[in-house]
């Protein structure tokens, strides 16, 4: 599904991702974890396609098609999806008005005609039942004033009703309770397909008890110095990362 | 008097000036001064129909039989001006007696750095006041235009690149009054080099009940990477009128604060230009004024952004009472390139007195679209809500009043720099309040 | 930004012309043209005079130069100061108006027809200098209410006419509006009795059609005690290489209790992406209140080589109230200057300014507002909220903002701010998929909300679509 090969990006100058490689095969789940600063975010939107960084060398394929040329609706169209670690404000776009912007824009890209209001109105509804969201909700302003936890459940409402084939969480689950984790992990799961992918970012382990990824890797540095399976997860809550960066100085 | 005849008498003085200044007048200096006469007697004093002076009437100011030069140098002991110094600091003096230079009373130094008058930097320094003079200072502004026609005292401070002045400086301008109504126009020039580093406090004081009209221009050059912290305090008598204008020109990663403290004074106009040519350049102002009876205050702000990268944050806050006036105008310009500019400016005025009015005009010009600019302005009351909580604990009305006034000063009071000096704005400020200081710390 | 940078030029689409033959007098102005126009419109004496009065005023002036805008200034003795669509007789029934104007409207997307009306919006339509047709006037009159074109109010109402026109916005008060009392020639007038809720929306539809003629049109609305009135208009003008010139006066005068709610979709032709042609655009409007009286003026400012407006209210009354929405987009080379003016006299007296500017291309937009509090509001209130949002790096905002106390209870709150559109914005918009032309969209359609929310609904899908359509290629 997802194919990057020795990836390196900076932004002004200062280099951030130093050789990414990172294959993700369809069905599958990845956890990435690593410290503050070690280019998680950084990784998830060069994917996503944001312009701020300058890729310096490697490759980024998604199911076969080379992403570096394409914008970031483009690889939206094809079916990727970041969920965001700081979801943005946009004052006086209401929740509705951005989601049924978005969804008959993948439509359009699939040569269809715009969903009709009615249609639009119950798949709306019927995801937000499965995250236990407020109805009010979809009259406010795109995360203008909402809660940390709230942002983040509109992250996966969204991701809900777009169907991504791969979907990033970065870091989805900070900032929610512990209810509010497991409607979400919840939410994810419901997605959870053969045919889907998923990429995990988080610092913590709750979260991987909910959704079980199949692969773990650890990235520091803007290198992932470990791969591994779920245990690798529960070594790392014991442990912390120091022990993986000392053997890398000894590297 | 009208306002054409302190113009008139202004010209012939200028006369008298040229023939004091002998070989002098030969000088690029002086070119410079005859020009900006020409320019003073062209435009003459600035009108109401003039944007920049919309609501500063300076007819009623102007018009005074004022001495324009003192003849004789008046004797002063320190003891009786004593009161007006940060006497719990070890400083750098430099005092003027009606416009005249006292060393007697200074306390100035040529070692590392010069700390002087203008005049002693013109005999020194010459090159550098060639280099420097008039080149801040906006020249279309005939009162700016007047007092550099008439240039030749003041303050003058250089900092050598690198060099810190450990102590503070402090200007002192004092009127004896013992000439009659006076006016004086101070010079300034301040030079700071690459990585410099000094703090300035101004004063102007009046001594007598004589009229005093000061119409001071101050220049500032800041280098690259250098620090300059200036302070003016505006606590003169009811009989003075001071105008005030600086001009400011920043150069990369500069850092220059000005703190404005008007509590005193019949009629102020502060002019601040700041001009930021570098890049990471950094402009701070805060101003605060706490007027009543028939006073009039006026803060005229400018910070022009012409360099990319640049920072420019404005508070002034302002207490009227009685039947004060209070203008506020504070205008920031982004020029075409200077992206990346983050300028912010608050202004907030309460307004205690019956009759007192407050005119504010905010104004942003910007021509640079990646940029962060804001001003926000509020007029109004004390909050309710606190005024009434004091009440319920019987604090009775008028001293709720002022405790609430003296917390809304104290956030501009606690940005200044030195301990010394922030004690002694409170006091001040506890004076104008008639709030008991000592408890209110 | 990369993408702010790529700037085409977007049709104007509303710039055809229309080949109806027209009654049209030879350009300059004298008072002999000053006669012919109020004879032309069959005028009593007393209106005559009015006008002779203005123009002996406006001789006195010298055009303004204090707006933050550049250009050449018209020639006055250039300009038509009257035309009108020929035949011109009065219009019974829709059969009668020009097939070729019908057409005009069928491209506009008015439909003039009333049966084919569903919403119940009464409209006046004024063509170049002439009042073309008044829906709905037989429905309203069984109210009580007045609607018609000015020229048939000073023929058919005068004592209503004399008792107000100049009260708000009097002949001396300006250069433009001296020179709009001596020639105006057409606009709405619109009385509603005392206690009267008038049900529908009142609109007048303004085009300029005719080359060399300038638009001069007065409006007039007089809102009786506690009666209430929500007007729209709209503009158009086709695309002409030379500049055109309207300069228009509107008066609402709201008596105790009454409110007015005023609605403008300004979309005059805002010349080529070169600066070439284009309308300017000089307007008075302002409104007085009476006691516990309501004006609110809502504006989306789209159109137009230069712009030079500021809708204002004088709140006389106690308790009144006045507000101003306003959203200014400038593109290419157009420049606007606009604003309010809200004049608290009476006591308990509120205002709110929301003002949102939007500027592209190389144009230049600026805010200018007074909010004055006179020494006997006694707790008069404003809120002010002026922002400014920037796309490329060659156009201007501004903001001029005046504000004048002479009251101490009086609070005044204004806020402004000035930022470019968000690059984070923008990425979260394409990451789910949507464009950057339509995120573009959005979000500034997200921005005007508050101003948007004002307009009455057919207005406001309208509105955000002139948005749309204005900014379209301004970000590429
Ligand atoms: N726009 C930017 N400008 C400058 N530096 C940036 C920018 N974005 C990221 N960085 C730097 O790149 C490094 C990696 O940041 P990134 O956000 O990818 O870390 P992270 O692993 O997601 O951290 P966290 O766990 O805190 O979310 C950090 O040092 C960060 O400061
Ligand atoms: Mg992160």
């Amino acid at each position: 599904m997802l194919k990057i090969q020795g990836l390196k990006a900076s932004i002004d100058g200062q280099p951030i991702l130093n050789g990414i490689d990172l294959e993700i095969g369809r069905g599958e789940v990845h956890a990435i974890m690593g410290p503050n600063g070690s280019g998680k975010s950084t990784l998830s939107n060069v994917i996503a396609g944001r312009e701020d960084y300058e890729i310096e060398s490697g490759s980024l394929e998604f199911e076969g098609t080379d992403l570096m040329e394409l914008a970031p609706e483009e690889r939206a169209h094809l079916g990727l999806f970041l969920s965001f670690q700081y979801p943005v404000e946009i004052p006086g776009v209401s929740v509705t008005n951005f989601v049924k912007t978005a969804i008959n824009q993948h439509r359009k890209a699939k040569g269809l005609e715009p969903m009709e209001a009615k249609d639009m109105l119950r798949l709306m509804r019927e995801k937000m039942e499965l995250l236990g969201m407020d109805k009010g909700f979809l009259s406010r302003s795109l995360n203008e004033g909402f809660s940390g936890g709230e942002k983040k459940r509109n992250e996966i409402f969204q991701m809900a009703l777009l169907e991504p084939k791969l979907a990033i969480l970065d870091e989805t689950d900070s900032g929610l309770d512990i209810d509010a984790l497991r409607i979400v992990a919840e939410g994810v799961n419901a997605l959870r397909s053969p045919e889907r992918s998923i990429l995990v970012i988080t610092h913590y382990q709750r979260l991987l008890e909910y959704i079980q990824p199949d692969f773990i890797h650890v990235l520091h540095k803007g290198r992932i110095v470990k791969s591994g399976d779920k245990g690798l997860a529960l070594e790392l809550e014991k442990r912390g990362y120091d022990w993986l960066k000392e053997k890398e100085a000894e590297v | 008097m009208s306002m054409d005849s302190l113009k008139d008498r202004l010209q012939s003085s200028f006369i008298v000036f040229e023939n004091e200044l002998k070989e002098e007048t030969r000088s690029p200096l002086h070119s410079i001064r005859r020009q900006a006469m020409k320019r003073f007697e062209a435009q003459g004093f600035p009108s109401v129909k003039l944007e920049d002076w919309k609501y500063t009437n300076l007819k009623p100011i102007v018009k005074g039989d004022y001495t324009v030069f003192a003849d004789r140098e008046q004797g002063l002991e320190f003891s009786e001006i004593k009161r007006f110094f940060l006497n719990e600091l070890d400083t750098y003096k430099i005092v003027f007696v009606d416009g005249r230079y006292s060393s007697w009373l200074s306390s100035t130094t040529h070692q590392n750095y010069d700390i002087c008058t203008f005049s002693a930097g013109l005999r020194r320094h010459r090159s550098v006041i060639d280099a420097y003079f008039s080149k801040a200072a906006w020249g279309e502004r005939s009162l700016v235009a007047l007092n550099t026609a008439f240039a030749r005292e003041g303050a003058f401070v250089r900092i050598p690149a690198g060099k810190v002045v450990e102590k503070p400086i402090e200007v002192m301008h004092i009127s004896t009054g013992s000439i009659g109504d006076s006016m004086n126009q101070p010079r300034g020039l301040i030079v700071l080099e690459e990585g410099a580093e000094a703090t300035l406090i101004e004063r102007h004081q009046n001594l007598g009940n004589a009229r005093v009209l000061t119409n001071s221009v101050t220049e500032v050059f800041a280098g690259a990477g250098s620090h300059f912290h200036y302070l003016k305090i505006q606590n003169d008598s009811p009989t003075t009128a001071l105008i005030d204008h600086t001009s400011i020109v920043q150069e990369r990663d500069s850092r220059v604060d000005v703190g404005t403290f008007v509590f005193g004074g019949r009629f102020v106009r502060n002019e601040l230009e700041f001009k930021l040519e570098g890049p990471g350049a950094n402009a701070g102002m805060i101003g605060l004024s706490l007027v009543d009876a028939d006073q009039f205050v006026d803060h005229h702000t400018g910070v022009d952004h012409v360099a990319p990268h640049c920072q420019s944050d404005e508070l002034y806050k302002g207490v009227y009472d009685g039947k004060s006036q209070g203008v506020f105008n504070g205008r920031i310009m982004v020029r075409p390139g200077a992206q990346k500019t983050n300028a912010f400016q608050q202004n907030h005025n309460v307004l205690l007195g019956e009759k007192a009015t407050v005119d504010t005009k905010p104004q942003l010009e910007i021509f640079a679209d990646d940029v962060k600019c804001s001003h926000g302005c509020t007029i109004g009351q004390l909050d309710e809500d606190a005024l009434f909580y004091l009440r319920s604990r019987g604090i009775p009305a008028h001293e709720a009043q002022a405790l609430l006034l003296y917390a809304f000063g104290e956030e501009i009071i606690a940005k200044v720099p030195l301990p010394e000096l922030r004690q002694r704005l409170s006091r001040l400020m506890a004076r104008k309040l008639n709030v008991d200081f000592e408890l209110s710390l | 930004m990369e993408v702010l940078e790529h700037i085409t030029r977007n049709e104007y689409a509303y710039g055809f012309t229309t080949d109806v033959e027209s009654d049209k007098v030879p350009p300059g102005l004298n008072e002999d043209v000053i006669r012919l126009i109020s004879a032309k419109k069959n005028e009593p004496q007393w209106m005559l005079d009015w006008r002779l009065e203005a123009y002996r005023i406006w001789q006195e002036m010298t055009e303004p130069e204090w707006a933050n805008v550049h250009y050449e200034k018209p020639h006055f003795q250039e300009i038509s100061y009257y035309s009108a669509p020929k035949p011109k007789k009065t219009l019974g029934s829709l059969d009668e108006v020009d097939p070729e104007l019908l057409k005009t409207f069928e491209k506009l997307g008015i439909s003039l027809d009333e049966q084919k009306r569903l919403t119940g919006v009464a409209m006046d339509v004024v063509v170049d200098s002439v009042s073309i047709k008044t829906t709905f006037q037989a429905k309203l009159k069984e109210m009580g209410i007045l609607f018609c074109p000015m020229s048939e109010a000073v023929r058919d109402h005068p004592d209503l006419v004399r008792k107000y026109l100049g009260t708000v916005v009097p002949r001396t008060d300006n250069f433009y509006a001296a020179l709009n009392s001596a020639v105006f020639t057409d606009g709405s007038f619109c009385y509603i009795p005392k206690g009267v809720r008038c049900p529908m929306e009142l609109s007048t539809y303004f085009r300029i059609n005719e080359a060399g003629t300038g638009q001069f049109e007065r409006t007039l609305i007089v809102a009786e005690e506690g009666s209430y009135v929500s007007y729209l208009e709209g503009c158009t003008a086709p695309m002409r290489d030379e500049n055109q010139l309207h300069a228009a006066v509107v008066e609402l005068i709201a008596l105790d209790g009454a409110e007015i709610k005023y609605s403008t979709v300004q979309n005059w032709y805002p010349g080529d992406a070169q600066g070439k042609g284009g309308v300017f655009n000089f307007v008075t409007k302002r409104g007085l209140c009476e006691r516990n009286a309501k004006i609110s003026w809502t504006q989306v400012e789209t159109g137009s080589a230069v712009t030079w407006k500021y809708p204002s209210c004088i709140l006389k009354g106690e308790n009144s109230v006045g507000e101003f929405y306003s959203v200014a987009v400038t593109n290419h080379h157009q420049q606007a200057d606009t604003g309010t003016k809200m004049i608290h006299l009476g006591r308990n007296t509120k205002s709110t300014i929301i003002s949102k500017g939007i500027c592209a291309g190389k144009s230049n937009g600026s805010y200018r507002g007074l909010v004055k509090m006179g020494p006997r509001a006694q707790n008069a209130r404003n809120f002010s909220q002026c922002d400014s949002l920037l796309m490329g790096d060659a156009c201007g905002s501004h903001t001029f903002p005046y504000i004048e106390i002479e009251n101490r209870t009086a609070r005044v709150e204004h806020e402004a701010t000035t930022s470019k559109i968000g690059e984070d914005q923008l990425f979260y918009c394409n990451q789910r998929g949507i464009p950057t032309e339509d995120a573009i969209a959005l979000i500034v359609n997200g921005y005007c909300k508050e101003v948007l929310n004002q307009l009455p609904m057919e207005f406001a899908v309208e509105a955000q679509k002139l948005l749309a359509l204005s900014l379209e290629g301004s970000v590429g």
